[in-house]
């Protein structure tokens, strides 16, 4: 396999690597530049436990070559805190408690932080239909949709 | 899940990508959004030399409204098609389809030409490799027999696009870009009816536009669905209706979608039609429903759907 040469930005770092071109994003993230904060569960697309924010969308890292990754601008999980304080959706998942075993927490933060950019005030229905993208086998959506609100009262 | 190894290749136009396509002579899959082939690849359902990357290809991002029809590139994506003010204003039904395919975040990385020609699933088909080893290759694999269906001749795995069923209830076409030129073709012309090769086009033909007819129409979406979120359809109806003509199209039971034009809108008719939707159906245990109740549903939405177009015109 030829490999590929990709440069994108990753959390503000600019990085550019020789990859093997069946590597998906997540494997790249996680095995390569030590950013675990997005976990690898169903691996075909399904439940969004690898979503990282890719030119401000969400997207499913498992199921993205890292090819296809030339400019990107991706922001990961770690790279919410700003000089060591916490992103507004950080802080209250841990406030109501919307933390379980843990597993889909960052695609739901990050799912969750991509409708906060474009829309700071979002309904409880809104809430529900974006977060609905993400699947967390604890069942625990009540404090997950709440402590999405209670951010989008922080970031307003 | 480790992807298979394969080489990487850009397209930057439609030209580029059939030329790539036959440099590796057809041992090539062409990745749009890759929500549909990416997990095809990691189950090792597909094992191709070359990935085709189509993004970098700007022709086939754009929509436009002219000549009476509304054109969508290939490349465009389902949510970028959803929240398109001609899509809202002419084609309701469209808007319901797109809104009720998978998930929001999917609807940002797939692409309406990848959502059409997605493969068919089946529950005995969409599995890992050792899985399917153990069972024994079906006849979409190249096996021998259906593992649901023992002594079937014909794989019935179920075509899952939501947006087909609109488009052909909308009476769109494609077109097809192959290395010598490109023609037109009306959407529904492009099944076979067999699950083992859904679509009637060649390898390494190019789908690089959807057009519909610029008129406006009213329509309603009906799926059904187990979690209201990510899944595919397990039974199906889209209605469009256009000057009280009513064009109903079935799909998520079967290979291909099956289309029906109402003669009436009457209590009668409307109940013969959608029994014979139903009747046609086929039904098989490929899914997570009961094949009786998918069979049975396909009549319920037939019926449900055109009297919501008729009460709501939405």
């Amino acid at each position: 396999m030829e490999t590929v040469k990709v440069a994108f930005t990753v959390n503000n770092e600019e990085t550019v690597l020789q990859v093997s071109p069946n590597e998906t994003l997540l494997e790249t993230l996680r095995e390569r530049l030590d950013l675990t904060g997005a976990k690898e569960s169903c691996g075909i697309g399904s439940c969004g436990a690898c979503t990282v924010e890719v030119n401000g969308l969400p997207l499913r890292s498992c199921i993205v070559l890292t090819s296809e990754m030339q400019g990107a601008d991706i922001t990961t999980v770690e790279g919410l805190n700003r000089e060591g304080k916490l992103h507004p959706l950080q802080q209250t998942f841990m406030e109501e408690g919307a933390v379980q075993c843990g597993f889909c927490t960052s695609g739901m933060i990050m799912t969750a932080k991509t409708l906060l950019d474009k829309n700071n005030q979002p309904t409880q229905k809104e809430i529900i239909k974006t977060i609905s993208s993400n699947v967390c086998r604890c069942t625990g959506y009540k404090k997950i949709v709440k402590a999405v609100g209670e951010a989008s009262k922080k970031t307003a | 899940m480790i992807l298979p190894g394969f080489e990487y290749r850009k397209a930057t136009s439609v030209a580029d990508a059939i030329a790539l396509y036959n440099d590796f002579e057809g041992k090539a899959r062409y990745l749009a959004g890759g929500t549909d082939l990416m997990p095809l690849l990691k189950y090792r359902l597909a094992a191709p030399a070359a990935i085709i990357d189509l993004k970098g290809i700007e022709e086939l991002k754009a929509i436009a409204a002219i000549d009476g029809w509304l054109t969508i590139g290939a490349n465009v994506t389902l949510f970028e098609l959803k929240n398109h003010p001609v899509v809202k204003e002419y084609f309701p039904l469209l808007y319901q389809s797109l809104d009720a395919t998978s998930c929001e975040t999917l609807q940002m990385r797939a692409t309406i030409g990848g959502n059409l020609l997605q493969d068919t699933r089946c529950i005995e088909y969409n599995k890992s490799l050792e899985w399917r080893a153990a069972r024994g290759f079906c006849l979409k694999m190249g096996g021998k027999c259906c593992n649901v269906v023992p002594h079937s001749r014909v794989c019935l795995s179920n075509y899952c696009s939501d947006n087909a069923l609109s488009l052909v209830a909308l009476s769109a076409e494609a077109d097809l870009a192959e290395a010598g030129g490109e023609k037109t073709a009306g959407l529904e012309k492009i099944y076979t009816g067999s699950g083992s090769k859904p679509f009637v086009v060649e390898p390494g033909t190019l789908l690089t536009r959807i057009r519909i007819p610029l008129e406006k129409s009213k329509g309603v979406y009906e799926k059904l669905r187990v979690r209201n979120s990510i899944d595919y359809p397990l039974a199906a109806v889209a209605v469009a209706m256009k000057k009280s003509v009513a064009r109903v199209c079935v799909g998520g039971v079967g290979p291909a979608p099956l289309v029906y034009e109402l003669a009436g809108t009457d209590e009668g008719t409307l109940r013969d039609a959608a029994n014979s939707a139903s009747t046609d159906a086929r039904a098989v245990p490929n899914a997570i429903l009961s094949p009786a109740y998918r069979k049975k549903m396909v009549g319920v939405l037939f019926r449900r759907a055109v009297q919501k177009v008729l009460r709501e015109g939405a």
